[in-house]
C-alpha cells in the first residue's frame, strides 16, 4: 500500500492537495483514493482467499486425507474461500475499485455524489473482512458453505458464535455495498457532463448503473434472510425450523433470490470493462452500443426470476421446474447478444494484442465455456445428477473466478497507467496472461470430468477413481498461484520503476473521458465540467 | 468541447432527493423480504406446494381403482417434553376412500404444556390431493403432567390424483407430523394456577 501511496503522490499537484500521511487514507473522501483503497483491499483478500484455495487443492491432490484431519476445518476453508472471494475480492475490485475510480472520470464529474458516505462504505468493508476472519477463528469456525443453508447453519449444528460472526460480517459488507450502490446511482443519474444522455454514457457506466440497481434489489433480501437466521439461532424464532412451523427451503428461496442476481452483480461490471478494452484495442466503437446497454439491463432483470435453478433437487413439481428451466435459458439470449457484439467489434478491427486485450479475449472464451455449462445445468433433469458435484464447481469457476477475475485483470492492466502514471512491462504482462490462462484451464477444465463422474463438492476425500483429474487440477492450481505471484511482482515493479505513462497510452481507440486527463489522474479532475453536447454544425 | 459555450449548471439538492428515494426503495426491499414469510406460507397452503396438505369439510365423491399406502410419521421438537407416535404405522386405501387413524401423545414432564403440530406429506406433489377432514393439528393440545391422549385424523386422498399425469405414479404417501411447544402457553398456565403450582409457561417456551 505504501507503494501505491508513493505512486500517487506525484498526482495531486494542483490547488489544494491531499492531506498527508495516514490521514489521507483513513479520512479519505476522494474518489480516486477510495478506489485505490478498494483495490488494495481486494488484493489483500485475493491473497487470503487464494491461500485457502491453495490448501483445498493441496488436500485434494490425492485421495485420502493428507494434511487436513479436522473435517470441520476443511468445511471452514471452503466457506471462507467462497465468502472472501465473492464479497471481499470480486465485488470490491470491480465495483468499489474500478467504480470509484472511473465513474466520476468517465462521466465528467469532480467526485462521487456523497464523498463521506463513500469513505464509510470502504471502512465498513474492512470491518466485514475482520468479522469474517474472527468467525473462522472462534468456536471451530463457520463450516456452512457460502450458501449458509439451515439446518446446518442453525444453533443445533453450529452452536458456537462462528456463524453469528459470519452473519454479522455479511450484514456489514452488505451495508457497505448498499451505501456504495446509492452513491453510484445518484452520481450517475445527476452528475453526468452536459450532453451525456443515458444513451451516450460509456458502457462501463451502464454496467455500473445496472450493477448498483441489482445490489439495491438483492442485498436487502439477503439482509432480511440473515436477520431471520440470526433470530432463529439466538432468539428462538423458527423461520427456517420445521419443528416450529418454519421451513428450511424458505431460506433457499430467499438466499437464491439474492444469490442469482449476486452472480450477475459480479459479472456485469466485467462486461462493462471488456467492452471498453475490446473497442480500444480494435480501434472501433463497440458494435451495437444500445443492444449492449439493454442486454445488460435485460440480464439484470431476468436474473431476478430464475433463482430456483439452484434448487432443482428440493422437490418442485414438474411445472415449476419447467418454468425455471425456461426462464434460465432465456438469459442466454441477451448474453449471446453481448458475446456476438464483442466479436463483431473485433471483426475487421486492427487488433492490437496488448495485455488488457489478451485478458479481454480470454474473458470472452472462458465466459462462453462457463455459459455453455450453465445452460447444461439449467436443464432440471440433468441438474438432478450434476447438482453439488464438481461439474457445478467447474461451471461457476469458469464464469466467476476466472471470467470475472479476467475482467478484473483486463481492467487493471488497462487502467493501471491511468491510476499510477506508469507503464507496466508489456512482455511480462503477456507472460503473466499466458501463465494464468494455461493455469486456470488446467485447474478447472478437468473438474468437468470429475463432476460428470459424480465427485461431490465440499468433501475432502474421494475414491481412487477420481485421483487422476484431481491431480491435474491441483497442478493447474499451483500454476495459477505462480501466475498470481507474477502479477503482484508486475504491480510492484511498475510502481517502482515503470516508465512514465502518457495521458493516453492506447491511441485513438481509447475515446472515453478518463484518457483526456493526465496520467496519473490528478487528485482533482473535471473541476471544469467537460461539455459533451454534440458540436453545433458551423 | 467548445470552450465558448455556456455549461448548464447542475440541479442543486437533486442528489439528496435521489438518495432519499433510493433509501425508501431499500427499506421497501427489506420489508418485502420479511413479508415473504407469511406470503410463502399462504402460497404453500393455496397451492399445496412443498407437500402442504388440504382441508376438506366433506367426504369425496367417487373412488379411484388403485390401492395406495399411506405411512405415518411422528416427530417432536427437542424443546417439547412429549412422546408422540402413530398408533398404526400405515394403512392401505383407495383414493376417494375415507380413513380414520390415530396418533398418541404423552406429556412426560411434570408440568402442563400446550403443543401444536405442523405437518406435510411426501412426496410433495401429493400435497394438493391429500385432504384432511378432521385433525388434531387444527387445534392446540393441552396435556397435563403424565397425561396421554389418543388423537384422531380423518382424511382421504383425492381420486383425481390417479388421473393427474404428474401424480399417477404415486403409490405411497407419507404423512408426517412434528409437535412443538405452542407460543401461547396461557392454557397451561391456567391449569397450573388451578393446581396451585408455578406455571410451566416460562420454561417450556423456547
Ligand atoms: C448462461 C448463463 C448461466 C446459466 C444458464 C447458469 C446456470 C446455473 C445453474 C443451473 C446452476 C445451479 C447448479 C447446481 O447447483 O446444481 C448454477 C450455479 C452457479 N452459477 Fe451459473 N449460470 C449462468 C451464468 C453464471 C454466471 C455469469 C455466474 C457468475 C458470474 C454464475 C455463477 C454461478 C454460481 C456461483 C453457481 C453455484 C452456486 C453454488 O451452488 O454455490 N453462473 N448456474
Ligand atoms: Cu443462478
Amino acid at each position: 500500500m505504501s507503494d501505491a501511496a508513493a505512486a500517487h503522490d506525484h498526482g495531486h499537484d494542483d490547488h489544494h492537495g491531499a492531506p498527508a500521511g495516514w490521514r489521507r487514507w483513513v479520512y479519505s473522501t476522494n474518489h480516486k483514493d477510495i478506489g485505490t483503497l478498494y483495490l488494495v483491499a481486494a488484493m489483500v483478500s485475493v491473497l487470503i482467499g487464494g491461500v485457502f484455495s491453495f490448501m483445498i487443492r493441496l488436500e485434494l491432490q490425492s485421495p485420502g486425507l493428507q494434511y487436513i484431519e479436522d473435517l470441520q476445518f476443511y468445511n471452514v476453508l471452503v466457506t471462507a474461500h467462497g465468502f472472501v472471494m465473492v464479497f471481499f475480492f470480486v465485488m470490491p475490485a470491480l465495483i468499489g475499485g474500478f467504480g470509484n475510480w472511473f465513474i466520476p472520470l468517465m462521466i465528467g464529474a469532480p467526485d462521487m455524489a456523497f464523498p463521506r458516505m463513500n469513505n464509510i462504505s470502504f471502512w465498513l468493508l474492512v470491518v466485514g473482512l475482520l468479522l469474517l476472519m474472527t468467525s473462522a477463528l472462534v468456536a471451530g469456525g463457520a463450516g456452512t458453505g457460502w450458501t449458509v443453508y439451515p439446518p446446518l447453519s442453525n444453533a443445533t449444528f453450529h452452536s458456537g458464535a462462528a456463524v453469528d460472526f459470519a452473519i454479522l460480517s455479511l450484514h456489514v459488507a452488505g451495508a457497505s455495498s448498499i451505501l456504495g450502490a446509492i452513491n453510484f446511482i445518484t452520481t450517475i443519474m445527476n452528475m453526468r457532463a452536459p450532453g451525456m444522455t443515458y444513451h451516450r454514457m460509456p458502457l462501463f457506466i451502464w454496467a455500473m448503473l445496472v450493477t448498483a440497481l441489482l445490489l439495491l434489489l438483492a442485498l436487502p433480501v439477503l439482509a432480511g434472510a440473515l436477520t431471520m437466521l440470526l433470530t432463529d439461532r439466538n432468539f428462538g424464532t423458527t423461520f427456517f425450523e420445521a419443528s416450529g412451523g418454519g421451513d428450511p427451503i424458505f431460506w433457499q428461496h430467499l438466499f437464491w433470490f439474492f444469490g442469482h442476481p449476486e452472480v450477475y452483480i459480479m459479472i456485469v461490471p466485467a462486461f462493462g470493462v471488456i467492452s471498453h478494452v475490446v473497442s480500444t484495442f480494435s480501434r472501433k466503437p463497440v458494435f451495437g452500443y444500445l443492444g449492449m446497454a439493454y442486454a445488460m439491463a435485460a440480464i439484470g432483470f431476468i436474473g431476478f426470476i430464475v433463482w430456483a435453478h439452484h434448487m432443482f433437487t428440493v422437490g418442485f413439481n414438474v411445472e415449476t421446474r419447467a418454468y425455471f428451466v425456461l426462464a434460465t435459458m432465456v438469459i442466454a439470449v441477451p448474453t449471446g447478444v453481448k458475446i456476438f457484439s464483442w466479436l463483431a467489434t473485433m471483426w475487421g478491427g486492427s487488433i492490437e494484442f496488448r495485455t488488457p486485450m489478451l485478458y479481454a479475449m480470454g474473458f470472452i472464451f472462458l465466459f462462453v465455456v462457463g455459459g455453455v455449462t450453465g445452460i447444461t445445468l439449467a436443464n432440471a433433469g440433468v441438474d438432478i445428477a450434476f447438482h453439488d458435484t464438481y461439474f457445478v464447481i467447474a461451471h461457476f469457476h469458469y464464469v466467476l473466478s476466472i471470467a470475472a477475475a479476467f475482467g478484473i485483470l483486463s481492467g487493471f492492466f488497462y487502467w493501471f497507467p491511468k491510476m499510477c502514471g506508469k507503464m507496466y512491462n508489456e512482455g511480462l504482462g503477456k507472460i503473466q496472461f499466458w501463465l494464468m490462462f494455461i493455469g486456470v484451464n488446467i485447474l478447472f477444465f478437468p473438474q468437468h470430468f470429475s463432476g460428470m463422474a459424480g465427485m461431490p463438492r465440499r468433501i475432502p476425500d474421494y475414491p481412487e477413481a477420481y485421483a487422476g483429474w484431481n491431480f491435474v487440477s491441483s497442478i493447474g492450481a499451483y500454476i495459477s498461484f505462480a501466475a498470481s505471484l507474477l502479477f503482484f511482482y508486475i504491480v510492484i515493479q511498475t510502481l517502482r520503476s515503470g516508465e512514465k505513462a502518457p495521458a493516453n497510452p492506447w491511441g485513438e481507440g481509447a475515446t472515453t473521458l478518463e484518457w483526456q486527463v493526465p496520467s496519473p489522474a490528478p487528485f482533482h479532475t473535471h473541476d471544469q465540467t467537460p461539455d459533451m453536447r454534440p458540436q453545433p454544425a458551423e | 468541447m467548445s470552450a465558448g459555450r455556456q455549461i448548464p449548471r447542475r440541479r442543486r439538492g437533486g442528489n439528496r432527493a435521489t438518495a432519499l428515494s433510493l433509501w425508501v426503495f431499500v427499506a421497501g426491499m427489506v420489508g418485502l423480504a420479511f413479508a415473504a414469510e407469511p406470503l410463502y406460507r399462504t402460497f404453500c397452503q393455496i397451492t399445496g406446494f412443498g407437500g402442504t396438505t388440504r382441508t376438506a369439510d366433506a367426504a369425496p365423491r367417487g373412488m379411484a381403482d388403485k390401492l395406495i399406502t399411506v405411512q405415518f410419521d411422528a416427530n417432536v421438537n427437542i424443546q417439547l417434553p412429549w412422546r408422540f407416535r402413530p398408533v398404526q404405522s400405515n394403512v392401505k386405501l383407495k383414493p376417494g376412500q375415507e380413513a380414520l387413524v390415530f396418533y398418541e401423545a404423552t406429556n412426560l414432564s411434570d408440568k402442563p404444556v400446550v403443543g401444536t403440530a405442523v405437518f406435510n406429506v411426501a412426496p410433495f406433489k401429493a400435497g394438493p390431493y391429500f385432504n384432511k377432514i378432521q385433525c388434531f393439528c387444527f387445534t392446540e393440545q393441552v396435556l397435563k403432567p403424565g397425561e396421554s391422549v389418543v388423537m384422531p385424523v380423518t382424511f382421504f386422498v383425492d381420486p383425481d390424483m390417479a388421473a393427474d399425469a404428474n401424480t399417477a405414479d404415486v403409490s405411497t404417501i407419507t404423512l408426517s407430523y412434528t409437535f412443538y411447544a405452542a407460543d401461547d402457553q396461557s392454557k397451561a398456565a391456567r391449569i397450573q394456577a388451578d393446581r396451585g403450582a408455578p406455571s410451566a409457561a416460562s420454561d417450556s417456551k423456547s
